[in-house]
């Protein structure tokens, strides 16, 4: 042992460099603080949504400043108490604020899983068994969307599958501007909804097309695409020299949860040859119910398709797949390059399933896995259930708003999306002077900051179009009751009371 | 079980809130219940998941993945992967999706089976990739990470991560040698790359953020011939096309030649088209080569290019006083990637950019102002809000294992893990120029030792193409049959007219002296026979 170990060099090698038995010991004893602290309460009604400190303040309470010498194991201890305790309880059943919340055990012990399993999906080699339940789970979303054949892969977050999307589509159209750039290519149009999400703006961007080339599309007052519209923006941007080249539809708009008319907008794309993706981030989920699917009618028409799993259905962030009916290789050919020191030809095995080069990412997260484990523990009609359930809690929400006094619509909405305006007393009755609104648009913002720092609840709002300041409801917890749509609304109303 | 009922009537006055709902109450039991409140066919009243169920399933789900994974991480009796070709493992694992679901008892069976299958990226014999082994302070974080599930675009839902966002890029910053900058962590050094061009591309230019490249002169970046394959994925993505990166010379060593560089740019200047970027790498993937930062920032300078090093590999010699020395001009860069799931363990993915530039650059080239997320009337100052200055929405905290990890060990229990994984492989190199068929590719500078291995047959074979070509076909069989024994796990590659040759890289503080010398035992036990 007491032998030197390296050539000259003074650092012992012949024991490992960090202690196994402290370091088991620490995570079993954090594992029991998670699952109080972290599991247990952050579903628990009783307990605060957050517990809110001013970034000066909160910064101090961390002593976030890392130092030479590590730390003593009580005080980790104490520092991972620390970051339970401050942060947002995303899983409670009264977190509305996102298009994510809740708390699913069996996806959480998948991605406990993942975490602990520590590889990326790129070969069979490092990951076979996350290799093959990616290409399982990615078949059976594509089922869902209506595709026997096609392809696809996980990518971290909507924004980037969308984004996957339009490359694709650039890449099928002039396969030659992956090597060649686009500084030859005409200028190209892009299509989307004026109530598209803003990766399709950040896409362009990034991809080299130009901001000033996604053509937002008229909606009508639900905020759907009208397709006589989107038909029109064609033919314009035609006439102005341009190249139209891809149609985003939305299924499920991030505020209003609208729904793009699928197969009208196919129809389009099909006259003019163009490539149609449909953004299902959100809405995607409806698929698996019976009840809802009718919402995304015409989906299988899409070239491709983004659909995240991690928000409807709970799998934890992140889990966003790119689905595409192509069947031919294309998302290979669009971004493989072949590296020869990870995708070697000349492996024993299959290498196909080497799928790793299919995307513009090296290592990657397996995000598959945890959508797998709670798939099989709740099974297609389980996932299905949770849809109908998050639907018909916010139907019962929507009937509450209509009932009760000093709240009002913003629209009769098609989806989870509740959104409507909370009108305080001294308001009410108010509606035809001109600073209504503008006293209106204040009285969310003040509502939020009341509920935040007292923790009761999180609930978004925004501006929108020509509309003030809106709540936005968003339910996707099966944990949420009756009693916390209830409890809801009563604490809108005694926040704002005063206002 | 669809109810044909779906009006508004059938709801009944209820506070109830069911504690003991089991997983599996089928409706009809519910609705036997007093005052079932129904929407559309479904029970409002109490959750239908049922939490008691959950925890005792996280809990046992925990003591597995304790057992099987994390208490057998150090256990070299025990394989580094188990073979099955793909046709049998998915026999095994029975992947199908089914309607229905599966009792708790099936599905931990499923996540032991995921785990047995599964390659132990954490087995002192793991040696494949640039990233192996396990900190378990990083792995109490990322616990946390998933039981809290949150995404950093905003202080109001994530105000733990994006101050500790914050503090880290601050840290990081301060070892690249630079008074202040910007930063964000990003799923993987290859988007980090991809940002960082992005980014050189707006400074170029930015307009194109808004008008795009259709019209403009040809943009060209540059970068060595050892350098990441993600400059030419994002070089497609980004519309700037692949034949638009100039790959530069580099020397015996995989070292980018400042000499070639200067001749490109010139040529490019000759072409008419617009050079932009200089990207060097700090840490080549596969001979692990440093290039010369301090020259190349000079013609960076004299040509007014953005100069991104590409560090996700090296930059964590950064950490080590002694071995900072090979990135030596780093705080000339505009921007760094630096992925410190690599050297330091921090888990996958833990990747961040960092930029000089303190104006606020990322934010102007990447933001899109969403007003549903960042609304400026908050009552608390949403500069905090950073998620608009990057490409994804919603995004997870990665930097946060990497902050518990630092606090746990401190810069000094960084260093000793740098300093020791380079130990560990000057070791290996000395043992490699001892043994008998073992051939250095070339002296490493850094954790990654490339060499072949040549078996008993082919070592009093002439130099020639038949050599070559019958040596390249062993490390494709030793490989197989390592893994197929599952003792252990490392690259092979050929690489610029070099055959198959063997890249080893030592990062985990789990490895011994005694596991490298198990590493060439094993390579020749397997290949006596070739």
């Amino acid at each position: 042992m007491a032998e030197p170990s390296g050539a000259g060099c003074s650092i012992p090698l012949d024991d490992p460099g960090l202690d196994i038995a402290a370091g088991e010991e620490f995570l079993q004893e954090v594992f029991q603080i998670l699952l109080e602290e972290g599991v247990r309460k952050s579903t628990d009604v009783t307990q605060k949504v957050c517990d809110w400190k001013e970034p000066q303040e909160l910064r101090e309470l961390l002593d976030l400043e890392l130092r030479s010498d590590g730390e003593g194991r009580e005080q980790l201890l104490q520092r991972c108490r620390d970051v339970l305790r401050f942060s947002v309880r995303t899983g409670h059943p009264r977190f509305f604020n996102q298009l994510f919340s809740g708390l699913d055990h069996h996806a959480l012990a998948g991605r406990f899983l993942t975490e602990t399993l520590n590889t990326s999906p790129y070969t069979y080699e490092v990951a076979p068994v996350l290799v093959l339940m990616e290409e399982q789970v990615l078949a059976k979303l594509r089922e869902l969307v209506g595709w026997s054949s096609g392809d696809g892969i996980f990518a971290p977050g909507g924004s980037i599958s969308n984004m996957l999307a339009m490359n694709v589509a650039r890449f099928r159209r002039f396969p030659e501007s992956r090597s060649r750039g686009n500084w030859d290519l005409p200028r190209l149009g892009l299509f989307a909804s004026q109530e598209s999400h803003y990766s399709i703006l950040k896409g362009a961007a990034l991809l080299g097309i130009g901001t000033d080339n996604v053509h937002l599309v008229r909606t009508d007052k639900r905020g759907k695409m009208i397709p006589e519209e989107l038909e029109k923006e064609i033919q314009r941007v035609k006439a102005e020299g341009s190249e139209p080249l891809f149609v985003c539809a939305t299924s499920g708009t991030t505020v209003l949860g609208a729904f793009d008319p699928l197969n009208a907008i196919a129809d389009i794309c099909a006259r003019h040859g163009l490539w149609l993706h449909v953004d299902a981030a959100w809405g995607g989920s409806a698929l698996l119910s019976p009840q809802l699917r009718h919402l995304l009618a015409g989906i299988h028409r899409a070239d491709s398709v983004t659909w995240n799993p991690h928000k409807l259905l709970m799998v934890g962030l992140q889990c966003s797949a790119f689905l595409l009916r192509d069947s031919s290789g294309l998302l290979q050919r669009c971004h493989g390059v072949g590296a020869s020191y990870l995708f070697q030809r000349d492996k024993f095995y299959d290498v196909s399933l080497d799928t790793g080069d299919k995307s513009p990412q090296c290592g990657r997260r397996a995000d598959g896995l945890k959508l797998w484990i709670l798939w099989k523990a709740v099974g297609s009609r389980g996932l299905a259930q949770r849809v109908e359930r998050a639907f018909s809690a916010s139907r019962y929400l929507l009937e509450q708003v209509k009932r009760r006094e000093g709240f009002q619509l913003v629209m009769e909405p098609e989806f989870i999306n509740l959104c409507f305006w909370f009108i305080p007393p001294s308001l009410r009755g108010q509606e035809s002077y001109p600073e209504f609104w503008d006293k209106l648009g204040k009285v969310a913002p003040a509502i939020k900051e009341r509920m935040i720092r007292r923790g009761s609840m999180m609930v978004g709002y925004q501006p929108h179009g020509s509309h003030v300041n809106f709540f936005r409801h968003i339910i996707t917890n099966p944990a949420v009751t009756r009693h916390d749509l209830d409890f809801f609304l009563d604490e809108i109303q005694e926040l704002g009371w005063d206002l | 079980m669809k109810h044909e009922d779906s009006s508004w009537c059938c709801y009944q006055l209820s506070l109830y809130r069911s504690p003991t709902n089991r997983v599996g109450v089928c409706k009809q039991e519910m609705l036997q219940k007093k005052n079932a409140v129904l929407v559309d066919g479904v029970i409002l009243n109490g959750p239908i998941m049922d939490s008691k169920a959950g925890e005792k399933f996280v809990e046992d789900a925990c003591k597995i993945i304790m057992e099987e994974v994390v208490q057998k991480a150090d256990d070299i009796t025990e394989k580094v992967c188990e073979w099955q070709a793909p046709e049998k493992l998915k026999q095994i694992l029975d992947l199908e999706m089914r309607d229905t679901g599966e009792c708790d008892q099936k599905v931990l069976q499923l996540c032991r089976d995921v785990i047995k299958y599964s390659v132990k990226t954490n087995h002192p014999r793991f040696f494949n990739q640039l990233y192996a082994g396990i900190d378990y302070y990083s792995l109490v974080a990322r616990f946390i990470t998933e039981a809290l599930n949150p995404s950093v675009y905003t202080y109001e839902v994530s105000p733990v991560f994006l101050l500790v966002e914050e503090a880290v890029i601050k840290k990081m910053i301060e070892f690249i040698g630079w008074e202040e900058g910007d930063g964000i962590f990003n799923p993987g050094g290859s988007v980090s790359n991809m940002y960082a061009m992005n980014l050189a591309r707006y400074k170029f230019c930015p307009e194109i953020k808004e008008k795009g490249l259709s019209g403009l002169p040809r943009l060209v970046l540059f970068a060595s011939e050892e350098c990441h394959y993600s400059m030419k994925k994002a070089a497609s993505f980004l519309g700037i096309g692949t034949e638009n990166v100039y790959f530069i010379k580099t020397d015996e060593r995989g070292k980018m030649i400042p000499e070639e560089l200067e001749k490109q740019v010139q040529r490019a200047r000759k072409e008419g088209s617009a050079p932009f970027l200089v990207c060097a790498t700090a840490g080549t993937t596969v001979l692990g080569a440093f290039d010369p930062l301090d020259k190349i920032a000079d013609i960076c300078e004299k040509h007014g290019l953005w100069f991104h090093v590409d560090a996700s590999w090296g930059g964590s010699a950064l950490i080590s006083r002694k071995h900072r020395r090979l990135l030596h001009g780093i705080h000339r860069a505009d921007s760094v990637a630096w992925n410190p799931h690599k050297m330091l363990l921090a888990g996958i993915q833990c990747c961040a950019l960092l930029v000089k530039d303190n104006t606020g650059l990322l934010k102007k080239c990447y933001s899109a102002e969403a007003a549903y997320l960042f609304q400026q009337d908050k009552f608390y100052n949403v500069s905090y809000d950073t998620g608009d200055k990057s490409i994804q929405c919603s995004r997870r905290p990665d930097a946060f294992k990497f902050w518990l990890m630092w606090k746990a060990l401190g810069t000094v229990g960084l260093e000793e893990r740098v300093n020791r994984a380079l130990a560990l492989a000057r070791y290996l190199v000395e043992e490699i120029k001892k043994r008998e068929g073992f051939q250095l590719l070339l002296e490493p500078e850094y954790a990654n030792v490339c060499f072949w291995y040549i078996p008993p047959s082919l070592r009093k074979m002439e130099d020639g193409p038949e050599f070559w070509q019958k040596l390249h076909q062993v490390a494709p069989i030793i490989k197989e049959r390592m893994m197929k024994k599952g003792s252990m796990m490392l690259g092979y590659q050929p690489h610029w007219g070099k055959v198959n040759f063997f890249r080893q890289v030592v990062i985990s503080p789990q490895v011994s002296r005694e596991d490298m010398d198990f590493l060439l035992d094993e390579i020749e036990l397997l290949a006596k026979d070739l």
